[in-house]
């Protein structure tokens, strides 16, 4: 009977799927290796920021295992779960990092995917540390397994606000955000340091909406308030347009982008000769860092995969990992509690990739490394110099 | 038969015989597959579970278009509004009103289901591909609208914490295998009253302005109220998923509703086999357990995905279950 036989295809697929999960359950024992994951965005649209993110994070696990790994001989093994920056799939790979049993967490970009799956550690009380995740609402939850490696959005947009003030000395602001919650915490925290320091005034404050193609309504409007400098906190595609078009219509103002514009793709689009001299405020990119550690890393990272991290976030991972690892062989426990504890409280100056690693009492990164970039005639972004 | 105004009742004085209905796995397979539903979560990992609570969320987001575009064939690929404003409205009135998930969950159908009238009202007239192109608008309005945090309601990008959590006897559904038992009862129930509703007098008449609009109308067939129905009801279902998807995922964002969104939907109609209830189920099976499965191949897995889509199309270019066309046998003495 037809009935029957596309009955016993859905029992076979039931059945497939309950003998599916053997594989996935198998928790580490007191001698196996110490199970770290790594959330990333493996594949979709960010898929080369989670791809570096995993280059990164697995060049310190060798570096860690070549070292005899922690806890007296333990390895260091890293699952990766994908989540596709899409806070669905965050949710779910959080699920699986538990059911794995995994010891800590790195991870992830963007900030409203760490949301959902930082929720779910908290519950189960797994410790997390996230690395491309700069929203400040993060932090503020009083969530107690919650770190992250990178800077928040805040830091940023006062180094801009001290930028403005001290470097470029200029006093008409314009700033334009994309509501991405990475570009509008960072226009907001612009716009804060700026009016607290009140030696410049904000002209301008606007929203553009990202995938858009022509932007003049809006920058006319911003060109009719005469700024000297415009500061666009989203990303590259709409950055390298926007300045574009408003050369266009014959703004002399200063472009200042965010760390979401720095790349290669915003001075294609935009073209050299319109991109040149235009600025980003970012944390260092990795070739620029100045510490021991990153040339090591770098050059490991060069010899492994030819080229370096083509963008800043990758290497938070790597020092996500160092600060789990340390905190580990400084406890000897494998117990999140435990090494939040430690990492919140005792972790201070541990030389990592992006400079000494420490910790504040909600879980942001101590300290904060930012630089402007400069656009130069050949297209290439170096530090600027005044 | 009597004089008739051209709208439905739930009464049919036509009975289909069960047997007639063909597309729908016999009682005691669907027996065994109840079964193997209940113990599910015993043998299963936590993970799994979430997966299965994810798949049960599709299965009703599925459920909900099926009605639209399976059973009345309104192409529409911007259901993730729907979803939005269902999940949306739960959001919002707990976070300001701290209302019961349980009050929400009809409210937010009925907000959902009430957009979905006034939203479709003055388009529904569209054929085909047109609808098509402004429903994919709608979707990206709505999402744009819940970025752009109209009125500080929406909490833009960052979306908003639904902190709240469904309540039942005295204890808060919050670990996987509560979901899981309270995403697969909505989804029993939902299919329970979708069959009930294809074999009523609407569900025929729906398939009917499917197969020929014209000759629908020429029966005397309000197609207009029909389809209208048809999507009003989708778009509730949807919005009260949102409720249940807001509950799940602690945080509702605007990336959740994308235009992807909206084409996984279409596809797990499409791919399940157009108006079919068990086509539905497994449809959102191949599209959410699917690439979990895959997920060993790693950074492959999208790749894989994607093969598997083109096999089971090539394949089964009908749908993985399609609904079949059907046959009424009037015996004698049956017929009015």
């Amino acid at each position: 009977m037809r009935g029957c036989r596309s009955c016993l295809v859905l029992i076979a697929l039931s059945l497939t799927l309950v003998l599916g999960f053997g594989a996935s359950v198998f928790g580490a024992g007191e001698t196996g290796p110490v199970r770290i994951g790594l959330q990333a965005p493996v594949t979709g649209q960010w898929a080369y920021e989670g791809e570096m993110a995993r280059n990164c994070v697995e060049i310190i696990a060798d570096e860690i295992n070549g070292k005899g790994g922690v806890l007296g001989g333990r390895k260091i093994e890293i699952v990766v779960g994908d989540d596709q920056c899409s806070p669905k799939q965050s949710a779910l790979v959080a699920q699986r990092m538990i059911s794995d049993k995994v010891v800590a967490v790195i991870g992830t970009y963007g900030s409203s995917v760490t949301e959902p799956a930082a929720t779910i550690y908290e519950r189960e009380g797994l410790l997390n540390i996230a690395y491309g995740s700069t929203a400040v609402q993060l932090t503020e939850h009083g969530w107690k397994y919650f770190f992250r490696t990178c800077f928040r959005d805040d830091r940023q947009g006062a180094f801009f606000a001290e930028f403005v003030n001290e470097t470029l000395k200029v006093k008409k602001v314009a700033i334009l955000h994309d509501n991405t919650t990475f570009g509008k915490g960072l226009a907001e925290a612009a716009r804060a340091s700026l009016e607290e320091a009140k030696k410049a005034e904000i002209v301008f404050y606007d929203v553009v909406t990202p995938g858009e193609r022509d932007f003049t309504p809006i920058l006319t409007r911003m060109h009719k308030a005469d700024p000297d400098v415009l500061y666009f906190t989203g990303y590259y595609p709409e950055a390298g347009l926007i300045i574009r078009q408003m050369r266009g219509l014959g703004s002399k103002a200063v472009f200042v982008g965010g760390n979401a514009a720095i790349n290669d793709e915003f001075v294609e689009i935009a073209g050299k000769d319109i991109a040149k001299g235009a600025l980003m405020t970012q944390e260092p990119m990795p070739t620029d860092l100045k510490y021991a550690e990153s040339k090591a890393f770098l050059d490991e990272y060069i010899r492994r995969h030819g080229v370096p991290p083509s963008s800043p976030w990758p290497v938070y991972a790597a020092d996500a990992l160092k600060a789990i690892a340390a905190a580990i062989d400084e406890t000897g426990s494998t117990d999140s509690a435990v090494l939040a504890d430690y990492i919140r409280n005792e972790m201070e100056g541990l030389p990592g990739v992006t400079g000494p690693i420490g910790f504040d009492e909600i879980g942001d990164r101590a300290g904060a490394i930012y630089l402007a970039y400069e656009v130069t005639e050949d297209g290439k972004f170096q530090p600027y110099q005044p | 038969m009597t004089e008739w105004d051209g709208r439905f009742s739930l009464s049919s004085k036509l009975r289909l015989p069960l047997s007639a209905v063909k597309s729908l796995p016999s009682k005691w397979g669907i027996s065994v597959l109840i079964a193997i539903g209940i113990i599910f979560p015993y043998l299963a990992s936590d993970y799994w579970i979430d997966v299965a609570v994810f798949w049960g969320i599709y299965v009703l987001l599925g459920l909900s278009l099926n009605i639209i575009v399976g059973e009345v064939g309104l192409f529409n690929m911007g259901h993730s509004a729907f979803f939005a404003i269902g999940s949306y409205t739960t959001a919002i009135l707990s976070e300001r009103f701290g209302l019961s998930l349980w009050l929400l969950l009809p409210l937010s159908g009925f907000a959902a289901g009430l957009a979905g009238y006034v939203l479709a009202k003055p388009i529904i007239h569209l054929r085909g591909d047109y609808l098509l192109i402004v429903t994919i608008g709608l979707n990206e309005i709505i999402r744009i609208t819940l970025l752009n945090n109209p009125w500080g309601l929406t909490g833009g990008p960052n979306g908003i914490i639904v902190l709240d959590q469904f309540r039942l006897f005295g204890r808060a559904v919050q670990h996987p295998i509560d979901f899981y038992y309270l995403v697969w009862v909505f989804v029993a129930i939902t299919v329970f009253v979708l069959v009930r509703l294809q074999r009523s007098r609407i569900g025929r008449c729906w398939n009917y302005v499917r197969e020929d609009e014209i000759a629908a109308q020429a029966m005397g067939i309000d197609t207009r109220w029909a389809k209208l129905l048809a999507f009003t009801l989708g778009a509730a279902i949807a919005g009260a998923t949102g409720t249940i998807f807001a509950a799940k995922l602690v945080v509702i964002s605007p990336e959740s509703f994308t235009f992807m969104e909206s084409v996984i939907l279409f596809t797990i109609v499409i791919l399940g086999g157009m108006g079919s209830i068990p086509g539905v189920i497994l449809g959102s099976a191949a599209m959410m357990v699917l690439p979990e499965l895959l997920r060993n191949f790693a950074r492959y897995r999208m790749l894989f995905f994607g093969l598997a889509m083109v096999l089971m199309m090539i394949f089964r270019p009908q749908g993985l279950w399609p609904s079949r066309r059907w046959t009424t046998i009037l015996r004698e003495g049956e017929s009015e």
